[in-house]
């Protein structure tokens, strides 16, 4: 994991983007990408690179736990580890070893709103990453075998990331409390009994539907000619044959009515912590860039309104963090923050409220708006810096937003933020009927001291 | 991802731990080894059998009439830039009574200036969209001040990040406010059941050596004083002390004066000679369970006391750790995942300073499998001193590490990284041209040789986070157990376990 997981934060920089509005020349960055649509309906995406050898290629597929029915929540998600399982010509596992052992690097991830697929390799091995690519979109090999230990690996993954962290749980509560639309209203990594209830029959069906070429975009990049780089694609991808196209997901978030409120005790946290959403709007949206630029005055990094409040001023909190979600669907504003021993949830909440009504009442500081199109600016730019992240972002923007030219022009989207904008989100989304707060209580599990506490 | 910002500890494990969705990499060999179990090769994907060989780019070096050593590898494919401040001391230059100056020195680096507070600096960096942070680890060489941003910002950038490096004033308050903050953060570390086993190993190979610590201990943190981090401010952050080493979309032509400008009248003085401790000799095997109830995997870090940077060793031991745990086509991940479904990852890892560092073994297992997971995990160890490696297994290793040099063309951010290392480990000026000569030249004999030399089962430290409860008969098979809460006291002797 370790060795792979500066992919990590490529992904969270899609998050982002902006301009500067800065008195010097500021140059922007512009990836000229080259689109074709093949006969079986595969969109795809290239952008010809020589400054380094190198080629990136990445899948994205139009599902993700969205897509999920009640009772199989989670199997998205373990989909996705069954298609490094094998295929007509690549072996199980053949796959990571092909990629790893020829000095490359590679992963897979699922959200909410898609899957994607990713490798980056030398140059010389464009063939062997659009094969592998194409082998699995033809003829995955589903097996029970293979299922069940993938089954197990997702487990520990569940355990790995919720049910062994403190906290774990808390963010598990809270989507399934914020949202009353299903799509939303489970979280990706799914529960247990639903993973254990997945068959291979389950597998079969979901790559049928899902898994074709007229659902998928491939995206290309590097360091080739673009006139060979399609004949490679067609050659290895145009005979997959197309399937009839899924069902839409319905996606309306019906409004809310009340704030909502849980509290999750947890034996493995020291400390409280309470968990704000306030429901808000999809990505790509005049509103959401606004929220973002709000997000980040309210709550971005050591100048950011609510570290300056309770963490250095007030002393309250150990941490305070957050970030407007970006989504297909509706998405929510979050904050969490840390408590400080002996600390109240109610008075933290409270001056957490009274900043959120400052941003109501007055326009953010110019040095506010600034930060927060720099911050993203630089995000954003250098998130575009390498072949891999540039295709994970074009096949995301191609999937969730029909929009592959948001690669060039998000940061101008963020940049036509004013600070009237910033207060009219603030008014019409940040109202206490729209949010949900999650508090989580350490509780400690009773042990006896002595020294044959082990059994 | 909802991440809280904390220390780089805590955020690299929160990292591991709160991915929910991300499916790793299965990888093998198929028809040699047992690893082999579960993975099939079927020989049929187009591989170029070329191992592409780059030519990595060049850095230019430069200095100021006051020692400031100046390192930049130019890179315009986006135009922003990393800059940093290498100082030369780190926490190994720490009094033995005042573990964590070097890094509480530089965490507060920001918290106030003779031109700026506290505020005003977290204002302006990040009005510019510039990262700006400071460490040093507990028994780190050096410590380092770090800043990103906007090639267009970076004459303001620099002059924030120059009286940062250089006129820190350490305001009381702010002190009082870090050492209240810094010791709730440390309580919601000891929830983290990676950090506990980090902790617990470390002190298992280190026992009083530095490296032992992971975080500050209290007592250092309780008698923090605006004095002291002044004292070791003045004395270490000199510019003959320190390199500044830079990537980005600039060049040397306009750099210069920049940073002539910035640290030109910065002054130098005399360095006190900071004497590296050198690791103990190991101990004994011992296993350390750590309780933490509640828990429902067990998380494992198995290991001994590995190699120093310049060891002549260093080559076989990359090739060894890569077979038997580096990422999803090692050993460890076959085995304990692909095989028999164990774990959501299992992996190795080695550091190396100029003590000798760690070579481990980790996982994190569902509390049920904890036997299996230690099965597996004391076989592989073994096997890469007993087996000799196969050729292909050996082959495919040094591909993928030479292979990956193209890769690194995309991140000048560690190429500027090994540059500084070659710095500071006095290695060949071309080391890193000839790397891949160096790996190509390791042989079967020599993985053996190292994993026969380091891998020594007498001394094998073993660390167990979860329920002790549950676990404690099991791993009392594999040795003795000695038990621990969650702050490091013992709280059952090995007697216990009879």
């Amino acid at each position: 994991m370790r060795r792979v997981s500066k992919f990590l934060s490529l992904l969270s920089i899609c998050a982002l983007g902006v301009v500067v509005v800065h008195a010097q020349a500021a140059r922007n960055v512009r990836v000229d990408f080259k689109e074709t649509t093949l006969k079986n309906g595969l969109r795809v995406i290239t952008v010809e690179d020589h400054s380094a050898p190198v080629i990136a290629v990445s899948v994205t597929y139009n599902v993700g736990s969205r897509n999920e029915r009640q009772g199989r929540t989670g199997f998205a998600h373990l989909f996705e580890h069954m298609m490094f399982k094998g295929s007509e010509n690549v072996g199980s596992g053949e796959h990571f070893l092909l990629v790893f052992n020829n000095g490359g690097n590679m992963n897979g991830t699922t959200n909410e709103d898609r899957t994607n697929y990713f490798e980056v390799l030398p140059a010389n091995q464009l063939d062997l990453a659009l094969f592998l690519e194409a082998d699995r979109m033809r003829s995955l090999a589903i097996t029970k075998d293979n299922l069940d230990n993938q089954r197990n690996a997702v487990q520990e993954e569940r355990r790995l990331g919720v049910d062994n962290q403190a906290y774990g749980k808390s963010g598990e509560v809270q989507q399934e409390l914020i949202y009353d639309n299903f799509a939303y209203k489970h979280t990706t990594i799914g529960s247990m009994d639903d993973l254990n209830a997945a068959s291979v029959e389950d597998v079969a069906a979901f790559f049928k539907m899902y898994y074709a070429p007229n659902n998928a975009t491939l995206v290309v990049v590097g360091d080739f000619k673009t006139a060979d780089a399609i004949a490679k694609v067609r050659s290895n991808f145009e005979t997959i044959a197309r399937q009839p196209d899924p069902p839409p997901v319905d996606m309306t978030e019906p409004q809310q009515k009340a704030e909502r409120r849980a509290s999750v005790d947890d034996v493995l946290a020291r400390a409280i912590r309470v968990d704000l959403a306030y429901k808000a709007v999809p990505g790509n949206s005049a509103d959401f860039y606004a929220l973002q630029v709000l997000s980040n005055a309210l709550q971005s990094g050591q100048s950011s309104r609510l570290y300056q409040k309770l963490v250095k001023e007030k002393e309250m909190a150990t941490n305070v963090g957050g970030f407007m979600d970006e989504k297909r669907g509706v998405g929510a504003l979050y904050t969490n923050v840390q408590l400080r021993p002996n600390v109240k949830t109610e008075d933290v909440e409270t001056l957490v409220y009274a900043e959120i009504d400052r941003l109501k009442k007055e326009p953010i500081a110019d040095w506010e708006l600034q930060k927060s199109k720099n911050t993203t600016r630089r995000n954003f730019i250098n998130g575009l810096s390498s072949s891999i992240s540039r295709a994970i972002t074009l096949g995301q923007y191609t999937v969730y937003y029909n929009e592959p030219s948001l690669i060039n022009n998000r940061l101008e989207k963020v940049a036509a933020v004013t600070k009237e904008d910033v207060q009219r989100v603030a008014n019409k989304y940040l109202v206490d009927t729209n949010r949900t707060v999650v508090v989580t209580i350490p509780k400690a599990k009773a042990r006896p001291t002595t020294g044959t506490s082990g059994q | 991802m909802r991440n809280i910002k904390n220390q780089k500890f805590v955020i690299a494990l929160m990292l591991v731990a709160l991915v929910s969705s991300m499916a790793f990499g299965q990888g093998g060999m198929a028809p040699q080894a047992p690893s082999t179990k579960g993975t099939v090769v079927k020989g049929k994907a187009p591989v170029n059998k070329t191992v592409l060989r780059v030519k990595l780019p060049k850095a230019e070096e430069a200095s100021l009439p006051n020692g400031l050593r100046v390192i930049l590898l130019h890179d315009a494919k986006v135009p922003t830039f990393n800059m940093q401040i290498v100082v030369l001391t780190g926490g190994l230059a720490d009094r033995a009574d005042y573990h964590g100056l070097a890094s509480f020195t530089a965490a507060l680096l920001r918290e106030g200036t003779t031109k700026r507070s506290s505020k005003e600096i977290a204002e302006q960096t990040d009005a510019l969209g510039t990262t700006l942070a400071a460490n040093s680890g507990l028994s780190s060489l050096t410590s380092t001040v770090t800043t990103s941003g906007l090639v267009e910002n970076i004459d303001q950038t620099l002059d924030i990040f120059a009286d940062v490096v250089r006129n820190p004033s350490f305001p009381q308050s702010e002190v009082d406010k870090y050492k209240a903050r810094t010791l709730s953060q440390l309580q919601f570390q000891r929830s983290i059941p990676q950090f506990l086993a980090l902790e617990a190993f470390n002190k298992a190979i280190y026992g009083t050596h530095p490296a032992a610590l992971v975080i500050p201990p209290v007592d250092s943190l309780k008698k923090l004083s605006s004095k002291d981090l002044a004292e070791f401010h003045s004395t270490y952050y000199r510019p003959n002390n320190a390199i500044l080493a830079v990537v980005g979309d600039v060049t040397m032509k306009d750099l210069m004066p920049k940073v002539q400008k910035a640290f030109g009248d910065w002054q130098k003085a005399d360095i006190p000679a900071v004497t590296i401790p050198q690791a103990p000799d190991p101990a004994g095997s011992m296993i350390y369970l750590v309780d933490r109830p509640g828990s429902v995997q067990t998380v494992l870090q198995l290991g001994t006391l590995g190699i120093e940077r310049t060891s002549p060793d260093y080559f076989a031991v990359l090739l060894a750790d890569r077979v038997l745990g580096g990422g999803p086509s090692g050993r460890l991940f076959l085995n304990l995942r692909e095989d028999k479904g164990y774990t959501y990852g299992a992996y190795s890892n080695f550091g190396s300073s100029k003590y000798r560092g760690t070579w481990t073994a980790s996982s994190e297992v569902r509390t049920e499998v904890t036997d299996g997971a230690m099965k597996e995990f004391k076989y592989e160890l073994t096997r890469l001193g007993t087996e000799k490696v196969s050729v292909d297994e050996l082959e495919n290793a040094k591909r993928a590490i030479i292979g990956g040099f193209a890769l690194s063309l995309e991140q000048p951010g560690s190429l500027l990284q090994n540059i500084i290392t070659q710095k500071l480990y006095n290695l060949p000026a071309d080391y890193w041209d000839t790397y891949p000569q160096k790996v190509s030249a390791i042989t079967a004999d020599d993985v053996q040789r190292v994993a026969q030399k380091y891998i020594d089962m007498k001394h094998l430290q073993v660390v167990a986070v979860g329920d002790a409860s549950k676990t404690r008969e099991i791993l009392s098979k594999y040795g003795t157990v000695q038990v621990y809460d969650a702050e490091g006291k013992q709280i059952g002797s090995p007697s216990d376990n009879r």
